[in-house]
């Protein structure tokens, strides 16, 4: 059987329509059953001409890594592309302008740059758009169409995906589209075609159209509307202002509630307020907002207050690199605020599993009565997978103990011993329940107390009754890949690194080395009887992560009293597999556990 | 007064007066905290004879309170309440609003606690309209940390935190209140407790923000300033001429901090909040759900 994994690089300046291009791309590929992978680097600046890089890697099977080399390099504006010439592999494409606007200074060219090896496309983009559209706007369409030509994928998914996508405008700009992308097509059919990159539908019809292209956001976003969200309160901030946005326009559909607040404090203070009334409610930052949020927090662990806090982490610290990726928030997510203040913190390592711990997280904050942090990141924000969401969605949308779990001939207390620690919590407006919460210590009835005993047992009772969401409902909080029973190396990855992870073990696995893959979505508390037999089985244990200090390395190590090898490092952009694949060979020939931090290309 | 001859008054009496009018069913069992003759006394019965005689019930009201000598406040009222931190009482307030309109929230707090450390989040619980009473308790002081200046400090000042005179202008709280668009801006003073009362009344019956000014001593730290014999000689009624739809009126009065007048200032009708919320959701196509409310036991 044979199997399709594509992957097409196209560069272009701002402008040039290069994301347009790659959007069209990787939805019509979903349309018709491939699983497809994409990740689209924008320039940083909102004005000017600034590069604009589309990648999408189109595959057969479920992929969760793009590739560190493309199939195809289309290239929209040879300025920009030229860095990325390198990308297209040995006997990749490279699809590029034949007829420069103006006389080019020497160098500046993509012709001057193919490598042996490459196979080049000259097309007259500039010319064919104007041809067809009166308008040099088009030569985005007008080079998809000769790839797709080119690789004989299907023209009229193409057409249905470029319909749907301008459906709102004028009939015109769909059409016009059209004409530019079949344009391209034609001139592809009379071209010589390539033996070596192979284009196959998938074997089974697939469910065309069940699975959709989705961004982590988006699918944050699902996962919220989907367990019935009542109030969110948000504020702007890189990469995490699209959740707020989408929810302030499909929340009020369904009778919910949104506030843009004056500052992330207030956000996470009406999240809480909100929370405590009885509302699924929920705020979204990124690592500024949620160091401004801890203190609320605190307070959410201290009065017991469900309310959730959805993440999406950028390069830190502070300001930081607002448009790069990173995974150096754990530790303000897992341990941010003053005292013991321990609360839920779970960690998606995919789009779906974004949709999947955003809609938990609300009965979790409920049935724990407690902050729940989900923890992304800008690349998981930002990515497109191809994903099928339910059309039945598995949560609950009502869970906790209520004040019906009250005895009514008992005098009321908010925060009753419980054998799970767990108390009936009345709320505002009911009857039979009135307390105040507070956050100072405070006794059982939730008045306030500093004696000894009370604040052992209260800090006991809020520590305790959080294990049981290790074992909580049918929600996986460890997952393990690869090979079972006793391996050489494990590889303990969270986060977006795991599918970079999975990429590598991959490889690792195919030269021989018996490995295996475990993803920790939980991060606190932490799953340490899971970790720990993992760690049974493996010679040597590689924690891979986006941040410096090697944060979840340090909560393992502290949590399990077991060393790992460690690979941390910085780049603003995803881990690279070939990185990963090296320190579990390394690994793997027995040469021992090295820290490796200063980055990427450490000598061997 | 129906007889001028004065009569003896007795306790006993007074007692059963209160328990017969029923208001206690809004006070706890805990016995207040705050010093012997601080304004907070009579702030708490104000409260009480209010939500008495507006007939919310316990269970429908919250109050929310912020950190200082207000902290204890939702303690002492038999009230679903919330103790929350240092400036934050207003945002944690919206919240319970939003969740569950039919809900009464009361938020009290001390000058500190408001324009200090809160003062960000003041001008857009004001401009939004949102559907809770702020009752402010103004001693011009740090009263629970033990005497420091605060942003309502006079010039001149001398606390342990300016031990050489505090140099800054005070803040004008009922000045910010009316240029952030308040729709109920009211001063009242703790020394006049019945007055007090009933401004509390007013102030939580209105639909819309409420900003209740109410200035009072700090009977153990500030002993040369705002006295009650300070404050009585300033406080004055408010002018029969004044109109209380007229904000820039308001204002000029507000500007008057040497005779502050005790009484509405200025008061509007517009959408809430939550109105405004709902309209949303109805031009979205939704349907505003009935309310937000938990199945009660009654």
């Amino acid at each position: 059987m044979s199997v399709t994994d594509i992957q097409v690089t196209i560069c272009g300046s701002a402008g040039d329509g290069t994301i347009a291009a790659g959007d069209i791309l990787k939805n019509t590929m979903a349309s018709i059953g491939f699983k497809a992978i994409a990740f689209d680097l924008f320039p940083a600046e909102i004005r000017g001409f600034g590069k604009c890089v589309s990648r999408t890697r189109i595959s057969s099977e479920p992929v969760y890594t793009l590739k560190p080399e493309a199939d195809v390099l289309i290239s929209l504006d040879d300025t920009h592309a030229l860095a990325h010439i390198r990308e297209a592999r040995e006997f990749g494409v490279v699809i590029h302008e034949e007829c420069p606007i103006a006389p080019a200074a020497e160098g500046s060219q993509v012709a001057e740059y193919i490598e042996p090896g490459h196979l080049p496309y000259q097309l007259p983009m500039r010319n064919m758009s104007e041809q067809t559209t009166n308008s040099p706007r088009s030569r985005n369409m007008v080079a998809l169409g000769f790839l797709a030509g080119l690789l004989d994928m299907p023209r009229d998914a193409f057409h249905a995906t470029i319909a749907r996508k301008f459906r709102g405008k004028a009939k015109e700009v769909s059409t016009q589209n059209v004409a530019a992308f079949d344009a391209g097509f034609d001139a592809a059919l009379a071209v010589f075609k390539l033996d070596d990159v192979r284009f196959r539908a998938p074997a089974e019809g697939a469910e065309t159209g069940a699975a959709v292209m989705t961004t982590g956001n988006e699918a944050v976003v699902r996962g919220c509307l989907d367990a019935g969200i009542d109030s969110f309160f948000g504020y702007p901030i890189t990469p995490a202002s699209s959740i707020l946005e989408m929810l302030a326009k499909d929340m009020p559909k369904r009778g919910g509630r949104v506030l843009q607040t004056e500052d992330e404090i207030s956000a996470v203070g009406a999240t809480v307020g909100a929370g405590y009334t009885g509302s699924r409610a929920a705020t979204s930052t990124s690592g500024p907002g949620l160091a401004l949020m801890t203190e609320m927090i605190g307070l959410g662990v201290m009065a017991e207050i469900p309310c959730v806090l959805l993440v999406s982490q950028r390069g830190g610290p502070s300001t930081g690199m607002p448009t790069k990726t990173e995974q150096s928030d754990l530790n303000l997510a897992v341990y941010g605020g003053s005292g013991d203040a321990q609360r839920l913190v779970v960690a998606p390592t995919n789009v779906y599993e974004c949709y999947e711990l955003a809609g938990y997280a609300f009965e979790l904050a409920e049935t724990f009565q407690t902050p729940v942090i989900v923890l992304l990141d800008l690349y998981l924000s930002n990515r497109h997978e191809s994903v099928a969401l339910p059309d039945d969605p598995p949560f609950a949308l009502t869970a906790g103990k209520g004040l019906s779990e009250h005895d009514p001939d008992e005098s009321y207390q908010r925060f009753a011993a419980a054998a799970d620690s767990i108390s009936p919590r009345a709320m505002p407006g009911e009857a039979g329940g009135i307390h105040t919460i507070t956050g100072l210590e405070h006794g059982a009835e939730g008045r306030p107390s500093d004696s000894a005993d009370t604040h052992a047992e209260m800090n006991r009772k809020r520590h305790d009754k959080l294990r049981g969401a290790l074992a909580y409902r049918d929600l996986a909080v460890t997952e393990r890949h690869g090979d079972a029973g006793k391996v050489d190396v494990g590889v303990l990855a969270w986060g977006s690194t795991y599918g970079e992870t999975l990429e590598a073990m991959k490889q690792a696995r195919a030269e021989g080395i018996r490995c295996a893959a475990m993803k920790v979505k939980m991060l606190s508390p932490l799953p340490t009887a899971a970790i720990e037999a993992f760690m049974d089985d493996c010679g040597a244990v590689l924690v891979p992560e986006l941040n410096h200090e090697g944060q979840f390395a340090n909560l393992v190590m502290s949590q399990t009293g077991r060393p790992v090898a460690r690979l941390s490092y910085t780049t603003g952009e995803p881990m690279r597999p070939g990185d990963i694949l090296r320190e579990i060979r390394h690994l793997a020939e027995g040469r021992g556990p090295r820290v490796v931090a200063q980055g990427p290309n450490a000598a061997e | 007064m129906a007889d001028t001859a004065a009569q003896p008054i007795y306790l006993e009496d007074r007692i059963r007066k209160i328990e017969e009018s029923g208001r206690l069913k809004h006070r706890s069992k805990a016995l207040p905290t705050w010093c012997p003759g601080c304004g907070y006394y009579a702030m708490t019965e104000g409260v009480t004879l209010a939500v008495e005689r507006l007939n919310i019930a316990p269970k429908d009201t919250v109050i929310v309170s912020g950190i200082g000598c207000a902290s204890r406040f939702p303690f002492f009222m038999n009230a679903y309440g919330f103790h929350t931190l240092h400036g934050r009482t207003l945002p944690v307030a919206t919240g319970v609003k939003i969740a569950n309109d039919r809900l009464t929230v009361l938020v009290v707090g001390g000058d500190g606690d408001g324009f200090a450390i809160g003062g960000g989040h003041i001008p857009h619980a004001a401009r939004r309209n949102i559907d809770i009473t702020y009752l402010l308790f103004d001693n011009g002081i740090y009263g629970l940390t033990k005497g420091q200046t605060s942003p309502t400090s006079v010039v001149g000042f001398e606390t342990k935190t300016t031990p050489y005179e505090n140099r800054d202008v005070p803040l004008n709280p009922l000045m910010m209140l009316l240029s952030y668009g308040a729709s109920w801006v009211g001063q009242a003073y703790a020394g006049h407790p019945h007055f007090l009362a009933d401004m509390i009344t007013d102030a939580i019956a209105h639909k819309g923000f409420s900003y209740l000014h109410i200035m009072s001593p700090c009977v153990t730290f500030d002993k040369t300033t705002n006295t009650y014999q300070n404050l009585g000689m300033k406080v004055r009624p408010m002018p029969d001429d004044h109109d209380p739809s007229d904000r820039m009126a308001a204002m000029a009065l507000a500007s008057e901090i040497d005779r502050p007048a005790e009484g509405l200032l200025y008061r509007e009708d517009r959408p809430t909040l939550s109105d405004n919320l709902d309209a949303i959701i109805r031009e979205a196509g939704g349907t505003p759900p009935p309310h937000r409310q938990p199945a009660a036991a009654e």
